[in-house]
């Protein structure tokens, strides 16, 4: 009788102790999502979980205000781009690393000199590519030169980029790599940084911890943390995101299926609201011919493609809450997306005559490749199939279809792409339309426009060449903007905190009501 | 015996070798490692600097060769994906994977023989056909499906259970009855039929007529003799939970050997889907040897011959 009783109050303390983890109540925010985390230092991962921490618990040189997208004085108090290529930053005195340092000028040239060395295995090297090296002038004073003019390398230089003190990197984890030879696993040192948040625990694919770092210093645009504890953990499978967010075990979740946005909205105790992510939807037409003799090589079949879909069916019925169409190829949110471009209103009847003019009247036969969200493929392909273009859906991981888009073999495929994040249209048009092997368009002149535009710096003279690409590829109807994702956002009524269109979570700046 | 025992070793041994040589190859076989881990949005140099590191570009045979070399030091490898050594991520998820095996079979256990024995003692009454319908619900129905119906119940509506997670014992319940359940109706089955044979061979008619106590012949008498095929039955299906609970674990969150098989397949992480294969492999070998070391225990003709 005793030895039950114990186990039943034991028990029920779990119980409790479990539940009652996250909320208000024990100022302990929990928010959760389906990825495993496979790093917690932002330069060795793309995830987004580990940039909502690095945001949290990491300062870059500049802020991007996510609201106003103005940038701010954060490690970096003032910058100057001296001439062309050589960018000097005055920085903030006073500021320490969560482990006791004091912040300065050697450990911007260690961070920035570190991830910018080509053998350093950084994730996303556009970040950091621009720059040759960085020289602490004085205790407070960066020189940062780079091996081109650079317009990006403010955005570069925001919460993508954060400062750890100099020597972080030294005890790296040496590793085997191929052939007996030994590498160092930079990405498995746990950051040490100088944001609102320190990082308390991390294990690997499962979680990570924060807790609120009350020397923050005062006049931060990031503001003092609110919340005493922030906790992130994975739960892969969706409905039991919904379950735990509906008995409050998580406060926050992102993702909602859209046939549980309306359930959640109607309890008492979440907030539901959705908004436009910045991955964009599209399809890749092979206009440059590289697989051969194909259809797609004539304007009248890319425009009929253009004009067969029912994009505004599919962004609003299919896709759901936050998703909208896509008018050109990049985010909007992106500097230079430019989006008054030529567009392709859904009209079957139309479709079907630019393919009668071109040769096809009875339309023709396409393999057609997709990775990501078989429904929708499925939806582009019924209208397809209506204006008669037979296609044969492929539909593969991203790995094999990876090396066919290489190896020149997708006449059709349906891609998505999220710029890494970046609020620039150099990480997404350029990125398709610049030579590389995921471009199918190769058009020389919308290359060296978009080449041009990369290195200038003068931010008129840059929009309007991208402007002049991006109309170009809406013209020649090169790849089909489809619709740019949208994702619903589930939480706690007690929290208060901004959603913004960057695909982003600026934990930061929650507070409980 | 000897003889019998190394030939069973090397049988384990060809086994555990022949299923890593397969998997190596699937893996290598489904798409690119590379591109894989260089993840989306990853350009070509990107790739490329990822396939020369991990030395993808080298011929399968010697990838394979380099990986075994280590494995017989004992360095099963390093996960590229979480950044840390195998051994310790196997030291992480195989207690939770074992955990729930156990409990699950367990569960599987406590509810299936009674009522095995309970049907093949009332054949056709309502005991039985309860039993029966038991069976056939517990095979028809979807494990994801009984287990999204147990969190609901439990964890949403009456709230008396945690969701996810393995925290604390709590949270095992869910999961384990949801697991036990899919191998109740083949234990049950087996020992309704085990049963009713054995209730009416010689031996029990004489126990019975000796005048011993009913409970006495039921279990000393019939269930020895009737469990016999259920041990080896259960030492698969705690083989099939260690290595197939990946459902499971996934809906409820537990970080065990099952998710993270099925997550590092889909991220290329080669040396942790090697050393969990190793593991099943040698714990399916361990379970049926054990299952036959139990059954020789329970039947000494086993043990003599």
């Amino acid at each position: 009788m005793l030895l039950s009783r114990t186990i039943l109050a034991s028990g029920i303390l779990a119980i409790t102790a479990a539940s009652a983890q996250a909320g208000k109540e024990n100022d302990t925010f929990v928010w959760s999502t389906s990825t495993e985390m496979d790093t917690a230092d932002i330069y060795y991962g793309n995830q987004r979980e580990a940039l909502i921490n690095a945001y949290a618990m990491c300062d870059g040189l500049l802020h991007r205000d996510p609201i106003t997208n103005e940038f701010q004085a954060l490690l970096a108090t003032s910058w100057e781009w001296t001439d062309d290529t050589t960018l000097e930053l005055e920085l903030r005195e006073g500021v320490k690393f969560h482990d006791g340092t004091d912040f300065d000028a050697e450990d911007v040239a260690y961070t920035l000199n570190h991830v910018a060395d080509p053998d350093s295995d950084m994730k996303i090297r556009v970040l950091v590519d621009w720059i040759d090296n960085v020289e602490a002038v004085d205790t407070y004073k960066v020189r940062i030169n780079a091996k081109r003019p650079t317009p990006a390398a403010l955005q570069y230089l925001t919460g993508t980029s954060p400062i750890y003190p100099s020597g972080h990197y030294a005890d790296a984890p040496v590793v085997p790599g191929a052939d007996g030879a030994e590498r160092r696993d930079w990405g498995a040192v746990q950051p040490v940084c100088t944001g609102p948040y320190k990082l308390a625990e991390y294990v690997a694919g499962e979680s990570l911890t924060l807790e609120a770092n009350p020397d923050y210093f005062e006049d931060s645009p990031k503001g003092k943390p609110s919340i005493g504890t922030l906790v992130y953990k994975t739960i892969k499978d969706p409905e039991t995101q919904i379950a735990e967010v509906v008995t409050g075990g998580v406060d926050w979740i992102w993702g909602v299926p859209p046939e549980n946005a309306e359930m959640l909205s109607s309890m008492g105790n979440l907030t539901v609201v959705s908004a436009p992510t910045m991955r964009m939807s599209f399809l890749s037409l092979d206009a440059a011919g590289r697989t051969g003799d194909t259809p797609m090589t004539d304007l009248k079949v890319r425009q009929a493609i253009a004009h067969a879909i029912n994009r505004e069916a599919i962004a609003e019925n299919l896709v759901g809450d936050g998703a909208e169409v896509q008018k050109s190829m990049c985010a909007p949110v992106q500097f230079g997306c430019e989006t008054d471009v030529k567009q392709y209103p859904y009209d079957p009847e139309k479709a079907k005559a630019l393919l009668a003019e071109a040769g096809y009247p009875d339309g023709f036969s396409v393999p057609f490749h997709a990775y990501r969200d078989r429904a929708y493929s499925e939806a582009v392909l019924n209208d397809l199939r209506a204006v008669g273009i037979e296609t044969d859906l492929q539909f593969l991981q991203w790995r094999a279809l990876r090396p066919k888009i290489v190896d020149d073999e997708v006449q059709i495929g349906h891609l998505t792409f999220g710029s890494n994040g970046i609020l620039d249209v150099s990480a997404s048009t350029s990125y398709y339309f610049t030579g590389g092997p995921d471009d199918y368009a190769r058009d020389e002149e919308v290359k060296a426009w978009l080449e041009e535009a990369d290195r200038t710096t003068d931010q008129e003279e840059r929009k309007a060449l991208y402007s002049k690409a991006l109309n170009k590829i809406a013209n020649q109807a090169y790849y089909i903007p489809l619709f740019m994702y949208g994702r619903t956002y589930a939480f706690n009524k007690d929290l208060d905190y901004p959603v913004t269109p960057d695909e982003m979570a600026h934990f930061y700046l929650a507070k409980w009501k | 015996m000897l003889v019998y025992l190394s030939k069973r070793l090397l049988m384990t041994f060809l086994v555990i070798a022949v299923t890593s040589v397969i998997a190596f190859l699937l893996v290598h076989l489904s798409g690119d490692p590379a591109a894989a881990m260089a993840g989306e949005g990853a350009s070509q140099a990107d790739i490329e600097t990822v396939r020369e590191t991990y030395g993808f570009d080298r011929p399968l045979y010697v990838q394979y060769l380099d990986w075994v070399s280590r494995v017989v030091t004992g360095d099963l490898g390093r996960s590229t994906y979480l950044r840390a050594d195998v051994t310790d991520v196997l030291a992480r998820h195989l207690p939770v994977t074992a955990t729930l095996g156990v409990c699950a079979l367990g569960f599987a256990l406590a509810l299936s023989i009674p009522l095995g024995v309970l049907a093949a003692l009332r054949p056709n009454t309502m005991i039985d056909r309860f039993s029966l319908w038991l069976a056939v619900a517990g095979q028809a129905l979807p494990s994801f499906l009984f287990a999204l119906g147990l969190m609901y119940l439990f964890g949403v509506y009456l709230r008396v259970l945690p969701i996810s997670g393995s925290e604390t014992w709590w949270h095992f319940i869910m999961p384990s009855v949801a697991l036990g359940y899919y191998a109740t109706p083949a234990i049950m089955r087996l020992t309704r039929s085990g049963m009713l044979d054995v209730m009416l061979s010689d031996h029990v008619r004489t126990a019975r007529a000796y005048g011993l106590s009913p409970w006495r012949v039921v279990v000393r008498h019939g269930l020895r003799h009737a469990i016999i095929p259920v041990v080896s039955l259960a030492a698969v299906q705690l083989g099939f939970m260690l290595g197939g609970s990946i459902v499971i674990e996934t809906i409820f969150s537990l970080k065990g050997i099952g998710h993270l098989a099925w997550e590092s397949i889909q991220r290329a992480d080669i040396e942790v889907i090697q050393a969990i294969l190793l593991v099943i492999a040698v714990a399916y070998a361990v379970l049926t040897l054990l299952a036959d070391l139990l059954n020789a225990a329970l039947d000494p003709r086993i043990r003599i011959s």
